[in-house]
């Protein structure tokens, strides 16, 4: 576990922090205008870590998440995954009200496309912060969603994408809206091939920054 | 060989066993074995139904001859089914009295549908070929779908007991 924590050095991570903080200020400013309501955001967590670790991180493996899965293509290959756990569902759903007033029950269609789109905008925001900094042209595919348990969700992109290596980007963000606190979580789950290109990229940014 | 071993790393209570993603355990009853959060792996369940011995394996990929290959023991299908009968007949367990059955191989996001076939459905294939090729009758399985399963393997009944998020509970 420690080998694969350190295939990024703490200053590489202090650089993807930086990255991943002007993601979320950006996410913060689309969510205001899409809710019409002040959104913040609390600095995000970030955490590298091998496969069989990340369920639990995000909550208990057994409760159901919604999710919303897009595959990553261009310069840095894989998977993306936006998470909200499942004990934030009645915050979560207050705030689709704002988007789709009128919807009182659980989760309609409406409430369901609106969450999707939720997770097309973090995927937007951070691959958007992710080429500002370091010049990598990544994109994401059309967004689907489903809910159920974190672990089965996650299992076919973890024995496919990752195989040996495993190295997760998971990025956790807490969003405030009307005092109640949203914590969610964006997984991006690079390719065997793509985390070189990443890390590598980081680097030069960083010697381009002078921080090198 | 002790008993109850496994690959490294399953987590014990009393008598229960836990297995994770891409590991496998043999033990006699009265144990019973866990494996939560399948989504397209899929586990198979081998019990002599005499000797009441099971071995249990959470696999993840059909075949473990791939150019990115080096896989452990248990997170492929080949292999893993090699592993659990090996140590399963050095328990004591006997070919003929061998059955199976199966869990999993779900396809969890409609935007995989365009990759054909899923890698559950590939596992799926995987496995019924080398129980056949084995002659192990496959005598029970609830897979493909869209949703996630956890299940429990009883080793004094050989029953497996499915779970599923917002579903009923089911017994093969």
């Amino acid at each position: 576990m420690n080998n694969k924590e350190k295939l990024l050095s703490e200053e590489q991570l202090d650089f993807l922090r930086e990255m991943i903080s002007i993601g979320a200020g950006n996410a913060a400013t689309a969510f205001t205008q899409m809710l019409q309501c002040e959104v913040k955001v609390t600095i995000p967590a970030l955490h590298i870590l091998p496969a069989p670790q990340a369920p639990s991180i995000i909550g208990d493996p057994s409760l159901p998440v919604l999710c919303v899965r897009m595959g990553m293509v261009g310069d840095v290959a894989g998977e993306l995954f936006f998470i909200i756990p499942d004990e934030q569902k009645t915050k979560l759903t207050h705030l689709v009200e704002r988007a789709t007033p009128g919807t009182k029950k659980k989760y309609t269609d409406v409430d369901l496309s609106v969450l999707t789109e939720v997770g097309n905008i973090i995927a937007g925001v951070y691959l958007t912060a992710i080429h500002d900094f370091c010049k990598l042209n990544i994109y994401h595919t059309v967004p689907t969603l489903a809910i159920d348990m974190i672990q089965s969700l996650l299992d076919e992109s973890l024995a496919t994408q990752s195989r040996q290596v495993q190295t997760l980007i998971l990025i956790e963000n807490e969003f405030i809206v009307d005092e109640h606190l949203i914590r969610t979580f964006f997984l991006m789950i690079p390719s065997m091939e793509s985390v070189k290109t990443l890390v590598d990229s980081i680097d030069q940014a960083r010697m381009a920054l002078g921080e090198g | 060989m002790r008993d109850e071993t496994g690959s490294k790393g399953e987590v014990r209570m009393r008598n229960k066993i836990a297995v994770r993603m891409g590991e496998g355990v043999v033990a006699r009853a009265p144990h019973i074995i866990s494996s939560l959060g399948l989504g397209s792996c899929v586990t198979v369940a081998l019990y002599d139904t005499k000797r009441r011995i099971g071995g249990l394996a959470h696999i993840m990929l059909p075949d473990s001859n791939s150019p990115n290959g080096r896989y452990t023991t248990y997170q492929c299908a080949d292999t893993a089914i090699t592993a659990l009968l090996e140590q399963m007949q050095s328990k004591g367990a006997i070919l003929k009295d061998i059955v199976a059955k199966m869990v999993g191989g779900a396809r969890m996001f409609s935007s995989y549908d365009g990759l054909n076939p899923g890698i559950g459905e590939q596992n799926i294939i995987s496995i019924k070929h080398i129980l056949n090729r084995q002659g192990i009758p496959l005598i029970a399985e609830d897979i493909g779908g869209h949703h996630g399963r956890n299940i429990e393997f009883h080793l004094d009944s050989g029953k497996l007991v499915i779970k599923a998020v917002g579903k009923e509970v089911t017994e093969i």
